[in-house]
């Protein structure tokens, strides 16, 4: 598949980390109307459909597209979207596919969004019994890692707020972003904890918003308004022990694997990269994608970012020229599950990030998902 | 097993817990204050959370057997806010742990520790089994062994 396949276009709608008064249905339309036009093609010439929510079937409905062959509805986080999009082009089951992801206000994330009652009708089971507190289970499990990441290391609470930093900088340059107030460390050290060790700039904004992408041959891609980024290796990481509190240790789970894969597969690696883009839904994922992808030595991220810290602009520039999520992030764009990161690797490759333009983009590493099953990565370029 | 309570009835006695066929006998096992795990009758090795084969050797005789519950604290947290819970007041944050369990490497169980400071739930620290109640069942919790200075 090796640059066969090729993402044509991204839009996106920004984000805000308020309850819009719309359904994920307009906010995916909405980016998906507009990656559309952008891509210069017309809607009947769309045969596949790839997203989270709403369902490949509402969509196709809500954009009038005539007739697909292909569609999937894969879990996030969205190099998932894009790795299997990819695959049903190269294989043949369709053409161009509409990848989209609308990131919604969920009424687990907040109690503002418990209040509305049409998210309340969007959340199936919302009334049902759930578990106790005594769980690693879901998002709890990166709090139990990152206690696990501050003992074995030695390091402190610091190194996490590095990446808040890191992210909320960018943001404040990025007009899609919904957090855009500078955050210094004394502001991340006096936020309020809300899983220790991890406090409230360690996790993901809820955002409403969405990001849409074109997904085609590298071929036809040619034929359209933007320039190619393509697709050089995708992989969805995974290892036996996979729940969260079974998992073996930082140094043993999908991103090792994400790492191991892309290293073989891509034609390029960090030296080689212009943008860099590790999640960072909770803070230590990112200091632990860090660490795996071989910037440093496990557990000296933190030690790494302070020692490419552009204290000028409040952010790590490795080596001088490699920034580390120019949009901001899930922790301060929004909790995009990732389609954040990859629409702004796409805009950058096509020349289009506008001011956050790294000069002459021509290759970027997305390291997308946590630990445990949802660990991803895309190697992107530009020719 | 004899005496033993019916499906329905167990899916009522834990309310919210995701229940099926391959973890039902460690929530039976809670009814009578015994922390179940399960363990392959051919290789002998733990697993957990509940598997309908063993992962190691692919053996259909798992069961699921008392673990001592003796152990060290692998992961601890402390949630400042939480799912609501009765009994669970998170104006004192509440402690979450992993514990790796004696039987095996690896082999780790997640519940609070009762009866201790905050500041001596720490990863490392040896601890024991205790028994609490959740809306009336028993829940399986974690003791430091050993008192902290």
């Amino acid at each position: 598949m090796k640059d066969r396949v090729a993402i044509a276009a991204a839009s996106t709608t920004g984000f805000v980390a308020k309850n819009l008064g719309r359904s994920q249905a307009s906010l995916a339309a909405e980016a998906c109307v507009d990656v559309i036009k952008k891509s210069g093609i017309a809607r009947d010439e769309i045969d596949g459909l790839c997203g989270s929510w709403p369902s490949a079937a509402v969509l196709q409905s809500v954009l009038g597209i005539p007739e697909v062959t292909w569609f999937g509805n894969p879990v996030i986080p969205i190099v998932d979207h894009v790795a299997t999009a990819a695959a049903a082009v190269h294989a043949g089951l369709c053409e161009v596919v509409l990848v989209y992801h609308a990131a919604y206000r969920a009424v687990w994330n907040t109690g503002s969004a418990l209040k509305d009652p049409f998210r309340r009708i969007a959340t199936p089971g919302l009334s049902d019994p759930h578990p106790g507190p005594e769980t690693m289970a879901a998002a709890v499990g990166y709090t139990g890692w990152a206690s696990r990441y501050m003992y074995e290391y030695g390091v402190t609470r610091e190194d996490f707020g590095l990446v808040a930093i890191n992210s909320r900088s960018h943001a404040v340059g990025n007009p899609a972003a919904a957090m855009r107030e500078p955050m210094t460390m004394d502001d991340y050290l006096s936020a309020p904890m809300v899983r220790e060790p991890l406090c409230l700039y360690d996790m993901d904004v809820a955002v409403d918003g969405a990001d849409a992408f074109i997904v085609t041959t590298t071929e036809r891609a040619r034929d359209m308004a933007l320039p190619p980024v393509l697709i050089n290796a995708a992989v969805l990481g995974q290892v036996r022990h996979n729940e969260e509190d079974q998992t073996v240790s930082l140094r043993q789970h999908g991103q090792q694997v994400v790492v191991d894969t892309l290293k073989s597969k891509s034609d390029f690696w960090i030296d080689d990269i212009d943008v860099y883009f590790p999640y960072d839904g909770f803070t230590p994922i990112t200091l632990n994608w860090i660490d795996n992808a071989g910037w440093c030595k496990p557990g000296e991220a933190g030690a790494f970012l302070r020692e490419h810290w552009d204290s000028e602009q409040g952010y790590a520039l490795i080596n001088g020229r490699i920034p580390v999520n120019p949009h901001g992030g899930s922790l301060s764009e929004g909790a995009t599950q990732a389609s954040g990161h990859i629409r702004e690797a796409v805009h950058q490759l096509q020349g289009l990030a506008g001011d956050r333009q790294v000069t002459d983009a021509r290759r970027a590493l997305v390291t997308a998902g946590g630990f445990f099953f949802n660990a991803q990565g895309l190697t992107l370029h530009r020719p | 097993m004899a005496n033993e309570i019916s499906d329905d009835e167990l899916v009522q006695r834990f309310p919210g817990e995701g229940i099926t066929h391959d973890n039902a006998a460690h929530y039976r096992g809670r009814l009578r204050r015994e922390l179940l795990m399960n363990r392959c009758g051919d290789c002998g090795r733990w697993h957990a959370p509940p598997k309908p084969i063993c992962p190691d050797c692919w053996s259909s005789r798992v069961s699921a057997e008392p673990v001592s519950g003796e152990g060290v604290i692998f992961m601890a947290i402390l949630l400042h806010r939480g799912p609501p819970a009765p009994g669970v007041d998170y104006s004192t944050p509440y402690p979450v742990v992993t514990v790796e369990l004696d039987e095996q490497p690896g082999l780790r169980f997640t519940s609070t520790v009762v009866g201790a400071d905050n500041n001596d739930i720490r990863i490392g620290a040896a601890v024991r089994l205790d028994w609490s109640n959740r809306v009336g069942a028993p829940m399986p919790v974690f003791a430091l062994k050993k008192p902290q200075a």
